[in-house]
């Protein structure tokens, strides 16, 4: 079990980690979501040891990480450049660790045959020991960063944005084999992404890191159906955030006004933000007799279609810009008219108040 | 306009400059080929390889005294190689130590660059004073090895350092994971992808170091190096044989850089070391 | 050997929180101390073969002189007699003529040759191509060098044989070599690529647009020279001024070789000096050629601040 505890990290005035602590479970998947920018590399590096943190314990099965050289952590780690060792083929690139360790070096040519045949066979990399790795595709190059790693059986494997220099299509196919390759070898994966559809489909739990820390860690069913603030909200881009504040136990900002379900106890004026989701609105036209019980009026802009579904954006009257999901699955969407006013109607459960922090 | 005028006028200027740089080396060239009665300037009596025959010592003798390049070359070429050896050494250790941030950087940055700045005459005289000082016969291979490789450690130093600057570290780090320490991700990952660079910081060193001779004339002692033979015949009247010498020295010293150029073109071949990481974003 | 003392690592690491040390900063410490031990072998080398022989110089040229030896009883005779004889007071003040005559001559030869490498070829592999013809008389001793001169400039040489043919001169010239012009013209050629390298790295890098707009704003080629491109490649010179100064200041070969023994650089001083044993002396003239190096770089670094610009 890794352990982060009150981790903060400073580059001069930057503070890349604020206090973050948090606790990944030994044989899952846990997948780091974050903007750019939200320190997500940096904890990747401070748990490699690659930097150290200006405070804080970092932990693993009790033993102390934190101040132990990189090479001795026995921690994993997948660069999103992949950084592979130019001068060496594909084989020798993957028996590097076990050849060069410190601890333990493998010196029986057999068995290391052996094992670097099995983890080719793992990733599918069959029949291109012998290649450059400047002469594979760049696909192959992340079987090879990823199988180097593996052959070594680290107990955690960090991936830093382990997709991010592959095409659409071949990160599909990476997603899925990733998943399958981690339940065969029972070790822990902490794949970062700033892609919430990849942190939701990865992991079997995500954790949402913002200005620094951990805003929530949860399963990735849970989290996305019930974020614990408008922060993690925003991290799902499935969410459209109101801001406002509460009024006799209903939301009031200057283009809507509904009540919250289950009437939060909070005082009047207290600033309230609600996540309503892309796919709980739907779109009715704004002269349809009288407005339903919670409902924004807003200007249509534009319409993006993307495979299943189509998202639209509109803009209500105070300059709040709403999107809403239509999937096709359903009854096909009406085509709607720029500039347009329209009626976005929503079931008031759906809401998600959260009381907003002062910033 | 004044552009379009200006473009010719200065090519034509250029091209003037390339022959004030090299006429005088063509001129010497030319009447390295001087017949044996000759002089070193024209006319040449007679077109002969007499001053090349002379200078190996295939001529019968004659009152003009053969060069005695035989001994000096052997010592100028090993002194250069011992300070090709230290002075890169000492040039890719301390690149490496200047990538961790140390408070004194600064000062010790400029004292290496000192020793490429201080004229040769100043630390040969100071050297020489020092091994007097302290009963320490003066030699090549000891006063004078020890400045070259002052001279020479500044120039490596520079070169790994601009290497050291556009390494990609992530590979480095890469090796620290897979559990393979810093000593040995030194030796497999690091030097191997830096070799180019420690290629041109021996054909730097070599080559500053076979040419010295400002810092090796007060401390290489009795037994004197190539250029400090060279040296010797600025007082007495010179003799075509030195055009021949100096021919062939440039040509040897082509085929160095030759060399150089094919082992660079094998190392990069072998590593396309810089770009291995195109896809970084 | 690079990373020695590691091993010690994480015994010192238990300690380590005992002290009130975090292990990151054990860890910062220590890889401070690995860094230091990689860069002492090279300090150690620069202090004891640079600056214990410079301090060396300072010290024996207070050393009393006899006839054949010094010995080490401080005095300051060797600085009287050096700054009351005018003979070598007036190497001093040659060395100073000379420099600047070559800086000057390098700079004014050099600039429009780095004008037209670094600004008006705009093609790559062209730029590369005659910086690279520039760069190759290097790989000729810098001796064969100064005495290539000798048979362009002798009386019976090219240049003379030329200037004959031509009708230019009915007698050859005798002033060309052995004489300070001819120290000159072997020094500006030498030392000039010095000069036109940094320069050119300078232009290089303005951006043509740049120009482009002036132009079109109406501004003519000396407007442009004087507020854009001198402006940009001064960092280019000043460097280029401090290489040419620092070889011609320390010079002494192409003065012996080329002036006939007529012009007595501070380094053809410490030289003779040194030839004739008289140590303490040759280190006043090391003291004060040292000075006089000083003072020309420090003068050039507050021109441009050097570190500002690159």
């Amino acid at each position: 079990m890794l352990l982060l505890s009150s981790v903060t990290k400073r580059y001069g005035d930057v503070t890349a980690l604020d206090r973050l602590s948090v606790t990944v479970p030994d044989d899952t998947y846990v997948s780091l979501l974050g903007a750019s920018g939200s320190g997500k590399t940096t904890l990747l590096r401070v748990i490699a040891g690659f930097e150290e943190p200006d405070s804080g314990v970092v932990t693993y099965d009790g033993r102390r990480l934190d101040g132990i050289a990189p090479h001795r952590r026995g921690i994993g780690f997948v660069f999103q450049n992949f950084a592979l060792f130019p001068h060496l083929s594909v084989g020798d690139n993957i028996a590097f660790g076990l050849r060069y360790r410190e601890e333990n070096p493998l010196t029986d040519t057999a068995e290391m045959r052996q094992r670097v045949a099995d983890v080719i066979r793992l990733v599918g990399l069959e029949g291109l020991e012998t290649r450059k790795v400047t002469a594979i595709s760049g696909g192959q190059r992340q079987r090879v960063a990823l199988a180097r790693t593996l052959v070594t059986e680290p107990r955690v494997v960090l991936l830093d944005e382990p997709l991010g220099a592959l095409d659409a299509n071949l990160r599909e196919r990476m997603c899925d084999e990733l998943r399958s390759i981690r339940e065969r070898l029972k070790v822990t994966f902490l794949h970062v992404t700033g892609s919430e559809t990849e942190a939701l489909l990865m992991g079997d739990t995500v954790a949402v890191l913002s200005a620094g820390s951990i805003a929530q860690i949860a399963p990735a069913s849970s989290l996305f159906s019930a974020p614990h603030s408008a922060d993690v909200a925003r991290h799902l881009n499935a969410y459209n955030i109101l801001s406002g504040k509460a009024d006799g136990g209903r939301f009031l900002s200057d283009c809507a006004r509904f009540v919250m379900p289950g009437h939060p106890a909070v005082q009047d004026g207290t600033p309230i933000e609600v996540a309503l989701r892309f796919d709980r609105i739907f779109v009715g036209s704004a002269d349809a007799g009288e407005a339903p019980e919670a409902s924004i009026s807003a200007r249509f802009i534009a319409s993006e279609f993307n495979g299943s579904s189509v998202l639209s954006f509109f803009r209500a009257e105070d300059g709040t810009l709403l999107q809403v999901v239509a999937h096709l699955s359903g009854p096909p969407p009406e085509s709607f008219e720029e500039g347009a006013l329209y009626n976005l109607a929503f079931n008031p459960q759906d809401i998600i108040p959260f009381i907003k922090r002062a910033a | 306009m004044e552009a379009r005028v200006l473009k010719p006028i200065l090519g034509v200027y250029c091209a003037a400059f390339i022959l004030f740089l090299y006429g005088p080396m063509i001129i010497l060239a030319i009447l390295s080929f001087q017949g044996a009665g000759g002089g070193p300037q024209f006319p040449i009596i007679e077109w002969s390889t007499y001053w090349y025959q002379h200078l190996l010592g295939m001529t019968p003798p004659s009152r003009i005294s053969r060069l005695p390049i035989g001994d000096s070359l052997l010592r100028s070429l090993t002194l250069a190689m011992m300070t090709t050896v230290v002075s890169t050494t000492l040039g890719v250790i301390t690149a490496q130590g200047f990538r961790t941030r140390f408070k004194a950087s600064g000062a010790v940055f400029y004292l290496v660059i000192l020793g490429m700045i201080v004229p040769g005459v100043l630390v040969g005289l100071g050297m020489a004073l020092l091994s007097n000082m302290l009963g320490i016969d003066r030699s090549w291979w000891g006063t004078a090895f020890v400045l070259h490789v002052v001279y020479t450690f500044p120039f490596a130093f520079l070169v790994m350092l601009a290497i050291f600057n556009r390494f990609d570290r992530s590979v480095e780090e890469a090796s620290l994971s897979l559990g393979v320490s810093p000593v040995q991700t030194f030796r497999r990952v690091t030097f191997p992808m830096i070799f180019p660079g420690v290629l041109s910081a021996m054909l730097f060193s070599f080559t500053l170091s076979y040419d010295e001779f400002s810092r090796t004339l007060f401390t290489s002692g009795r037994e004197l190096t190539l250029p400090l033979t060279i040296y010797g015949t600025f007082s007495v009247e010179i003799y075509p044989n030195i055009f021949a010498f100096g021919v062939l020295t440039t040509l040897f010293s082509f085929t160095l850089l030759l060399v150089y150029a094919l082992l660079m073109l094998r190392a990069v071949r072998a590593g396309r070391s810089f770009k291995g990481q195109e896809e970084a974003v | 050997m690079e990373f020695a003392g590691e091993q010690m690592q994480s015994a010192a690491q238990a300690q380590g929180g005992q002290n009130g040390v975090s292990p990151a900063e054990h860890r910062a410490r220590q890889e401070r101390r690995n860094a230091l031990m990689l860069i002492s072998p090279g300090v150690v080398w620069m202090a004891l073969f640079m600056v214990l022989p410079m301090v060396m110089v300072i010290y024996v040229s207070f050393w009393t002189q006899t006839t054949f030896t010094v010995e080490p009883t401080l005095t300051t005779d060797s600085w009287v007699r050096f700054l009351t004889s005018s003979t070598y007071l007036a190497s001093a003040w040659t060395t100073v003529r000379i420099w600047a005559i070559v800086l000057a001559a390098t700079l004014v030869i050099g600039y429009p040759v780095a004008l037209f490498i670094g600004l008006m070829v705009r093609n790559q592999t062209l730029q590369t191509a005659l910086l690279v013809i520039c760069i190759i008389p290097f790989w000729t001793s810098f001796l064969i060098r100064v005495i290539a001169w000798r048979p362009m400039l002798g009386t019976e040489g090219a240049i003379n044989m030329i200037l004959m043919k031509l009708g230019i001169v009915d007698t050859p010239l005798t002033t060309l070599l052995f004489s300070e012009l001819a120290v000159l013209i072997g020094m500006t050629q030498i030392y000039c690529v010095f000069m036109v390298g940094p320069i050119t790295f300078m232009l290089s890098r303005i951006d043509p647009s740049v120009i482009e707009a002036a132009r079109d704003l109406g501004a003519g080629f000396g407007r442009i020279f004087f507020k854009i491109i001198l402006p940009l490649s001064l960092p280019g010179v000043i460097v280029g001024a401090i290489f040419v100064s620092v070889m011609v200041l320390g010079e002494f070969a192409t003065a012996a070789s080329l002036s006939g023994r007529k012009v007595n650089l501070l380094g053809n001083i410490i030289v003779s000096q040194v030839g004739s044993l008289k140590w303490a002396f040759a280190s006043v003239a090391g003291v004060i050629l040292t000075i006089i190096i000083a003072a020309v770089i420090t003068v050039l670094l507050r021109v441009v601040n050097l570190r500002k610009e690159t």
